[in-house]
């Protein structure tokens, strides 16, 4: 028994504290641990994992003549380990404190465990069969997920259910495919295997696998499930489900686009009568994700919704520099897989820190929340400035790396489409810290306090984490090399801290001590140029006015009015009409039959024969 | 000469050289209004006055230390844009890093603003954000065309090319005119001057960011100005203008891009926000996407 | 005419400079820190009255205030000179204390115009508010109605002497007399005015305590709580004004 083995059935145990004692917290700290145990086992995969390197798992079975089993490569293990952490801090922050106003704690932590076992069988798939058992059960597991906490994430988790169905049912299509016309189902046998398909199988090939990942992905236009299904779940799992789960797509399309096809052919694959091939075609599909639910976020009230479309925004940005082929594009998607991660948890947690104190998310309901609870702005403040990209958190890294692959790869056009999604994220999450933390103290807040150290400490020590890595980003490539190794792409050089290229470097420990020593040389003028007094909000200009609690002295409310002039009529959800449009078209039309069958059975029978029959005289 | 030297003196100069250009700004407007306006040390009093009040106000620790941001921000990115002499860190990090770490002490102030609690600063910092969407994207445009057309992003080897052989013909303005009038449209809404000026707006949300802030916070946004009409001139120099052999040549190019910005600046009322953004993604990023198509052509893909 | 009781000059008190005073360096410091305030006055008009028409050709291509330094600011805490620009009523003379407790020291008033000296022609009026340095330390007046340009810089010149030698410290009678000045504006307003500043704290905080800071009537301040801030601060302003 080998510790992808132990690591599997770890992940089965896990579900099995929170089942046993349902009640009181031990559960939950013994989940925690075991999550704990499982980082560990996947730390010390590593060293086998590395060099391109793979484990079996002794979990095998037979079936239509093909051994199904399980392998975790370098790639899978890089996310494997994302999910682990992910799991971790979610946990130790549902334990430390959050549970408490929860009546379904132990049935976050047992689902929690189960969509990391589900993970971990999509990851360490050894075929397309077993990929597909994972995929489904990721897809189940995830549902459950969304479910949990009741009410309106019901009704999000059932939308993403039925989006999830359509996209395995064209992912089984693809494999049924791929399986007729290369004979073999193993993942390690189809390495470079479809480059040879005919172009037109290529295509559909292609267009199933951009369904059955692109869902889970969700880009456009699938993308209208993820941000109501994340945002409306529990506050840890939406940092859980936010952080990773919606990456397995980015897994599974990169399996099959850059392990079985190659980016060689994809470059080879002309669309006709166009300039696109399929490489460009996908970067600009990417460069949609990225910019699509962005301006969508921007328009969110809600600061889970604007947090979870920002997640389907920065998804986009990670399969565009997966599509680039070049180092430095290979390097910042797979590292903006782990930098998401370490930002997105610690931006759930305090907005769930907010919500815990408060009751509400309502971005039109907060304000001021700075003087009341220091700790979850702080955190916000990390994360922000992390999912926006700027220097010294480690967003920045992987997003340079991006813009340094576009460039490199001399695709300006798509450059401007990230620096367009960028500039739409900086202005959103300015939005959402000003609206819960700065402005005016609501009358209603005035007695609210910092979440209790349990919940603050892990979303800080992860967002410790995202400012340590930005200044080291060395440790963050360090785990992404066995990923390319894995995948077969190219890795830049680099150091602990810096990342060399022969036309424009990066050293961020430079530019993080340049920028700390500049703020320290600003604070000792600062400090040493008289005092200040420092007042209560109300003390403040109003022209005049005197201002009382009453007064509403706050801007929250349709943020940037400007700008949505002039995009907002860009921005009419035709899309979600078109969604609504068909679910109504299928309630009648399953209706209008429903009718037809019970009012007349002879006539129905005869319809249905007729149909049938065209339909084989179509296809014959 | 030495690194640490370098990173004492490349802050100073930009500040005295920002000081020189602002005592310009209000020099030339003052010209325009068929004023005499204010005499030479102007610029420098203001700030020491500022400096030098008795008692000011702070609306808490975010404000502090937004203003802490706002200078150490401005200074780390005058760090990062090589002078003649001076590299300092330049070989550290590029083009694309000195212009995402222009926007930390833009941040710090969105910041600290927002926690002094007045909506009008809220409202003006809304409007710079939403005018930084709009020049940002011609001005990116732009930026990616100069690093494909180089092909670095390396700001010394930028000068490198420009400068080799002493002549004319390598310089940015000449290579890529179109990207250059479009950068210059994008460098005039980045200084936030009118028709662009929305988020200062005095008459309209008082003064917008500015309008909590007293004494050394406000000192502070002095300095910032200085030094923000440094950096982004002397940027748009770098990128298009061959930069400076000498700081002779340097500061002649420099003055004369903002000088172009001022004089623009005084005929013009305000737009309204949602003005600027049309009108800087129809007239810059138009020429910028018709120069960026340029270089592609000359690139040859 | 009412009985009020009339502030004529400030007390003349013996204060015991601090050691940062008496340095020959802080000394230095402060000599230029006073001849920068007085070539860099940051003004803000409060236009409630006529004057405030002489400001434009003050201010524009046939005077330029700004070549002595002085540039118009919107925010009273900006700004460092308050132009009381006509008569006062009332009901102005509330957001004229407000805002002038929301400048930032060291700042100056300028009261232009004979209406800001004794009423001027509302002398009459049941509304107008008659000397404006009964509720604010006032350090120049410009006699006149309206005083021509000409006059105002004259004015402005003379305040700008006096800033220089550092004789201009009329804001710090505020902090030091603000029972006094609290006592006339509650006289006016009625017992329950006061402003959402903290003017006890900070003369505290900036060791502009004077023997008149506290008193009777900053006495009545205490139900408001107002000195406290974050916890009963709020309530105290809900009162409704």
């Amino acid at each position: 028994m080998n510790a992808f083995d132990l690591l599997l059935y770890l992940a089965l145990a896990t579900l099995l504290p929170s089942l046993l004692a349902p009640k009181g917290r031990s559960g939950g700290m013994l989940t925690t641990l075991a999550y704990l145990l499982q980082v560990w086992l996947l730390f010390s995969l590593l060293p086998s994992v590395s060099q391109g390197g793979s484990v079996a798992a002794c979990l095998e079975f037979a079936a239509f003549g093909h051994t199904i089993g399980w392998q975790l490569n370098g790639f899978g293990w890089f996310f494997a380990l994302i999910t682990a952490v992910s799991a971790l801090i979610a946990s130790a922050y549902a334990t430390g404190g959050w549970e408490r106003q929860c009546d379904h704690a132990s049935r976050l932590h047992s689902l929690m465990a189960l969509n990391v076992l589900a993970m971990y069988l999509l990851l360490g798939a050894a075929d397309l069969i077993s990929l597909f058992i994972g995929w489904e059960l990721v897809s189940w597991a995830g549902f459950l997920l969304m479910a949990a906490p009741g009410g309106q994430s019901v009704q999000a988790a059932l939308r993403y259910l039925i989006y999830a169905l359509a996209g395995a049912l064209a992912l089984l299509t693809a494999i049924v495919l791929i399986e007729q016309s290369s004979g073999t189902i193993q993942l390690d046998a189809l390495r470079g295997a479809l480059a040879s398909l005919p172009d037109g199988l290529s295509w559909v090939v292609l267009a199933l696998v951009f369904v059955g990942f692109g869902v889970k992905l969700a880009m456009p236009p699938f993308h209208l499930w993820q941000a109501p299904a994340y945002g409306y779940a529990d506050g840890p799992a939406a940092a859980f489900l936010g952080a990773i789960s919606s990456r397995m797509g980015l897994f599974g399309l990169c399996l099959v686009l850059v392990q079985m096809v190659g980016l060689e052919r994809l470059v080879g694959l002309a669309l006709p009568f166009s300039f696109f091939d399929a490489q460009s075609l996908l970067a600009w599909a990417a460069a949609i994700t990225l910019i699509v639910p962005t301006y969508i976020a921007l328009t969110q009230n809600d600061a889970r919704l604007l947090l979870a479309w920002h997640g389907i925004g920065q998804g986009g940005f990670m399969l565009l520099g997966l599509m680039l082929g070049n180092d430095l594009g290979t390097a910042g998607g797979l590292l903006h897989v782990l930098n998401h991660a370490s930002y997105q948890a610690p931006l759930f947690l305090a907005v769930t820190a907010v919500v815990y104190r408060t009751g509400t998310a309502d971005l039109d309901r907060l304000g001021g929340l700075i003087a009341r609870m220091p700790w979850a702005y702080v955190t916000l403040l990390l994360g922000i400035i992390g999912l926006a990209g700027l220097p010294p958190m480690n967003g920045f890294v992987s997003k340079w790396l991006i813009y340094k692959g576009l460039l490199d790869a001399q695709m300006p056009l798509l450059f401007v489409a990230a620096v367009i999604g960028t500039l739409g994220t900086i202005l959103s999450v300015y939005k959402l810290i000003h609206n819960i933390f700065l402005g005016q103290l609501r009358a209603e807040h005035r007695e609210v306090t910092d979440a209790p150290w349990g919940m603050t400490g892990p979303m800080l020590l992860i967002a410790g984490f995202a400012f340590i890595s930005g200044m080291l980003p060395g440790l963050g490539l360090y785990l992404v090399e066995p990923a390319a190794a894995a995948l077969g792409l190219p890795m830049p050089s680099f150091d602990l801290s810096a990342i060399h290229a022969p036309n424009g470097a990066l050293d961020m420990l430079v530019v993080v001590s340049a920028l700390i020593g500049a703020i320290g040389f600003g604070a000792l003028l600062f400090l040493n140029a008289g005092r200040s007094y420092r007042t209560q909000p109300l003390d403040n200009y109003a022209g005049g006015h005197f201002l009382t609690a009453q007064t509403r002295y706050q801007y929250s409310h349709h943020f940037y009015a400007g700008l949505l002039r002039v995009i907002g009529p860009w921005m009419r959800p035709w899309l979600v009409a078109l969604e609504q449009g068909s679910g109504h078209f299928l309630d009648l039309a399953s209706a209008a039959s429903r009718g037809l069958y019970y009012h007349n059975g002879l006539r129905f029978l005869v319809f249905g024969t007729v149909v049938g029959l065209l339909w084989l005289l179509i296809v014959v | 000469m030495s690194i640490a030297l370098q990173l004492l003196l490349m802050p100073l100069a930009a500040f005295l050289v920002g000081l020189a250009m602002v005592l310009m700004m209000r020099k030339v407007r003052a010209s325009v209004e068929r004023r005499i306006g204010p005499p030479w040390y102007q610029p420098l009093f203001d700030i020491y006055k500022l400096f030098a009040k008795d008692t000011q106000i702070s609306h808490g620790v975010m404000h502090d230390v937004a203003i802490m941001m706002v200078l150490g921000g401005i200074i780390c990115v005058v760090l990062f844009l090589p002078v003649p002499g001076m590299s300092g860190l330049s070989a550290k990090g590029d083009l694309i890093t000195l212009l995402y770490l222009m926007m930390v002490p833009s941040l710090g102030m969105a910041l600290g603003v927002g926690q002094t609690a007045n909506p009008n600063g809220s409202i003006g910092i809304a409007r710079a954000l939403t005018a930084m969407a709009g020049y940002e994207i011609p001005f990116f445009i732009c930026v990616a065309g100069a690093a494909l057309h180089y092909g670095t992003t390396d700001l010394n080897q930028i000068l490198t090319i420009q400068q080799h052989g002493g002549h004319l013909e390598h310089w940015g303005i000449v290579q890529m005119p179109l990207l250059a009038v479009a950068a210059l449209f994008a460098v005039h809404a980045m200084l936030g001057k009118e028709p662009f000026e929305i988020y200062v707006a005095p008459a309209e949300i008082a003064t917008g960011p500015m309008v909590e802030m007293s004494g050394k916070y406000l000192g502070t946004l002095f300095v910032m100005q200085c030094f923000q009409l440094f950096t982004v001139s002397v940027l748009y120099t770098t990128l298009f203008l061959g930069g400076g052999f000498s700081w002779f040549t340097l500061l002649l190019k420099a003055f004369a891009v903002v000088f172009i910005s001022v004089l623009v600046t005084n005929v013009y009322p305000r737009y309204r926000t949602d003005d600027v953004l049309r009108w800087q993604w129809k007239w810059p990023t138009g020429i910028a996407l018709l120069g960026l198509g340029m270089v592609m052509l000359q690139i040859g893909r | 005419m009412p009985d009020y009781p009339i502030y004529r000059d400030p007390p003349e008190q013996c204060r015991t400079p601090d050691a940062e005073e008496r340095s020959l360096w802080g000394r230095t410091l402060e000599r230029i820190a006073d001849h920068c305030r007085a070539r860099s006055l940051f003004v803000l008009h409060y236009c409630t009255g006529c004057g405030a028409i002489e400001l434009p050709p003050s201010m524009t291509s046939r005077f330029d205030l700004e070549r002595v330094g002085m540039q118009p600011m919107v925010t009273p805490r900006q700004a460092d000179l308050l132009l009381i620009t006509g008569y006062l009523s009332v009901k102005t003379l509330k957001r004229v204390i407000l805002t002038y407790e929301q400048m930032q020291g060291p700042k100056y008033v300028m009261g232009f115009g004979s209406c800001t000296i004794n009423g001027g022609m509302y002398w009459n009026s049941y509304a107008t508010v008659k000397r404006l340095d009964q509720y604010l330390p006032v350090d120049m007046y410009i006699a006149g109605c309206m005083p021509r340009p000409e006059a105002i810089q004259q004015a402005f010149l003379q305040l700008m002497e006096k800033i220089d030698s550092g004789r201009a410290q009329n804001w710090k009678e505020y902090y030091r007399r603000y029972d006094h000045y609290l006592g006339e504006q509650q006289a006016l307003f009625g017992e329950q005015f006061h402003t959402p500043t903290d003017v006890i704290g900070e003369a505290r905080h900036y060791s502009l305590f004077g023997p008149e800071t506290l008193g009777e009537h900053t006495a009545k301040l205490a139900k408001y709580d107002l000195y406290h801030p974050g916890q009963g601060a709020v309530d105290a302003l809900e009162v409704k004004r």
